[in-house]
């Protein structure tokens, strides 16, 4: 039955090659931890990935219960946590995942450093790279105002403050994240959260697969 | 080997299911649990608010009762009033209907409509309830108006948060 | 002209096929030994680095609960923040004289945006065809530096961070509303207690004095004579005065 499915929509589409292309490629002997124990270097960028899909699921399923208010935030972040079965499980994935994808995404920076693979003709995947890395860094910056509590508020006015320090554009600047002039509050919170929940993870997807549609095209850099 | 019933691909394939369904329920089923937590809660509603009604004031005509309670909703504590209609029929018994239409959740009025004395009607689309909430064959509603949960102490109504539906009338 | 499963045409306007990137898997004979299919073979070994991976990762989580402090308050100006770990070394960085005051712009800017352009323009600046860490000392020797650099510096800013006083001052306390118009609160305010005691005595930078266990001579002593980060000499009122504050703070429970 699925394989009839399958055929009609083949027959109409050809979408044989394109999954063909990803499962028939060769992995080359080097970067397989089956064979040479050191290889398991090479997991780490994979590993940042699947991170970021559980950062993106949790995050999907946290904002059923989050607010981005800053009379209500707290309150529904203390009551997803405490009142919600599981709410403290999910949160702490997102918690604790926004650090493990950063500690992941240095390793792998590191790993591609040393190896040198960044050279001729890698460099554009390099700087994909780098920018992902960026987006990261804003993103557990934003992200950590979300929540509302002490620190949260603190830590945002020190990182705004450092915005407004910036010549030349510095209180534009800050004016422009924190949407008030002298006021770190309610129009901080939402433009914060749009920036983590919708500009950055958009600009992180695109990004993403750019990766990966370079890593198809030119392959693994080969042993040192 | 080629009469063998496992080949090497599809045990591979069997293991990638496998372990892919692992990492597959095990990320993703505390978001689910989470998700769908509301559903699990058991309803607490079981108390009894009590009203400015005395029994003794009940009449045969269904009188507008309303009453408060504080309701939380997540992270969320209200105010919230909820009516009811509430008259003694013939037996004595008390009765106290929701006056939400089973049609389309407009809210339905005692004798409000000269052409239907002596009804609930529902200006929305024109439904009809009879005085013990049972609906009028022809209307749009599709069953009877449902009832609020009474209690009686001290002389006074006590009635359910929320009105249930009438089973089998 | 059958690719795949075999696809017929009608008025067949597409690319012709020749024109498309051929369907060939990427060949690998330059680097000899074991190649292998990245489905099934290569796909299974990923996710069982992933598995256990995750398995670890879960225990991470529910061993150590998420931290949530107390509702952001922007009238508590006594708090001390501190960034999410990986800004440690910037926010460290803010700290030297050299980096901050005047020169500011350089600690902000100037360090650290050199050193990320230079991360994002890494290929363009190490271009030799050599790959092994030790043939281009330069790259490496610069990132190893650069890696020192923050270890270093996340290490001060936690070393010297005083871990027990953030969690209690960020602690989600219970606040009972003390009665404001007493005049022994009157005298509190005036002596300033208030400021590190919190305006309902539940805490601030310093102690939570609602439902203290001491007695009201001790609480006569210590704001006579302060105690620990607290010096002495606080109070300037007048005995009388001293003894209506005591059993003020005595008389509120938690």
């Amino acid at each position: 039955m699925l394989n009839k499915v399958y055929d009609w929509i083949d027959e109409r589409l050809d979408i044989t090659p394109l999954w063909r292309d990803v499962a028939d490629h060769e992995v080359p002997e080097h970067v397989n931890p089956a064979h040479h124990f050191s290889a398991f270097v090479y997991c780490f960028g994979g590993l940042t990935f699947f991170v970021v899909v559980i950062q993106v699921l949790s995050g999907m399923f946290l904002s059923m219960y989050y607010v981005p208010d800053i009379e209500r935030a707290w309150e529904s972040v203390y009551y997803l946590q405490n009142q919600v079965a599981f709410g403290q499980i999910v949160r702490g994935m997102h918690h604790w995942g926004a650090s493990i994808v950063i500690v992941m995404m240095f390793l792998h920076t590191l790993r591609v450093f040393f190896q040198g693979a960044y050279k001729k003709p890698r460099e554009l995947n390099w700087i994909v790279g780098v920018l992902i890395f960026f987006v990261m860094l804003a993103l557990g910056l934003t992200g950590y105002l979300l929540p509302w509590d002490m620190k949260a508020l603190n830590a945002t006015k020190v990182t705004l403050d450092i915005a407004q320090s910036t010549p030349l554009i510095g209180d534009m600047l800050k004016t422009l994240l924190s949407g008030d002039e002298h006021i770190v509050g309610a129009e901080t919170l939402t433009r914060f959260f749009a920036i983590h929940v919708f500009f950055l993870p958009a600009a992180l997807l695109g990004l993403i697969g750019l990766h990966f549609l370079m890593i198809r095209k030119q392959g693994i850099s080969g042993p040192l | 080997m080629s009469e063998q019933r496992v080949t090497r691909r599809q045990f591979l394939s069997y293991t990638i299911m496998g372990v892919g369904g692992f990492m597959a329920v095990a990320s993703v089923m505390p978001m689910l649990r989470m998700a769908v937590d509301p559903v699990l809660q058991v309803e607490a509603g079981g108390d009894f608010i009590a009203t400015t009604v005395k029994v003794d004031e009940l009449t045969n005509e269904p009188t507008r009762v309303d009453f408060q309670f504080e309701q939380e909703d997540g992270w969320y504590t209200s105010n919230v009033t909820q009516t009811a209609w509430v008259y003694k029929d013939d037996k004595g018994e008390i009765i106290a209907l929701s006056p939400v239409c089973k049609h389309l959740g407009c809210t339905v009025n005692w004798n409000s409509n000269k052409d239907h004395p002596n009804q609930f009607f529902c200006p929305c689309h024109k439904g009809l309830y009879e005085k013990d909430g049972t609906n009028v064959p022809g209307t749009p509603p599709r069953g009877p108006l449902d009832r609020y949960k009474y209690k009686v102490k001290d002389g006074v109504l006590y009635l359910s948060r929320r009105a249930s539906a009438v089973r089998g009338a | 002209m059958k690719r795949g499963k075999g696809m017929k045409f009608v008025g067949d306007s597409r690319v012709p096929i020749n024109n498309r990137k051929p369907n060939i898997p990427k060949d690998y004979s330059e680097y000899p030994g074991k190649t292998e299919a990245f489905y099934p073979d290569f796909l299974l070994k990923e996710w069982m680095v992933g598995a256990v991976f995750l398995i670890g990762f879960l225990c991470l989580v529910v061993v150590e609960p998420p931290p949530l402090e107390r509702i952001a308050d922007p009238t508590d100006t006594s708090y001390i923040p501190m960034p999410d770990w990986y800004f440690l070394f910037l926010y460290q960085l803010l700290k030297y004289s050299f980096a901050s005051g005047p020169y500011n712009i350089l600690g902000a800017f100037i360090i650290p945006g050199l050193a990320f352009t230079a991360l994002l323009l890494a290929p363009f600046l190490d271009r030799g065809p050599k790959r092994r860490p030790l043939d281009r000392p330069f790259a490496t020797g610069f990132m190893l530096l650069a890696i020192c650099a923050i270890f270093y510096l996340t290490w001060e800013a936690a070393g010297h961070h005083d871990w027990e006083a953030a969690k209690k001052q960020g602690m989600i306390r219970e606040v009972v509303e003390v009665d404001k118009e007493d005049p022994a609160y009157k005298i509190l305010e005036a002596n300033t207690c208030l400021s590190c005691h919190g305006g309902n005595l539940e805490g601030g930078s310093g102690p939570p004095l609602a439902g203290t266990k001491l007695s009201v001579d001790e609480i006569k002593d210590i704001a006579k004579n302060g105690k620990g980060s607290m010096p002495p000499g606080i109070f300037q009122g007048t005995d009388e005065e001293l003894q209506q504050i005591a059993e003020f703070i005595k008389s509120i429970e938690k």
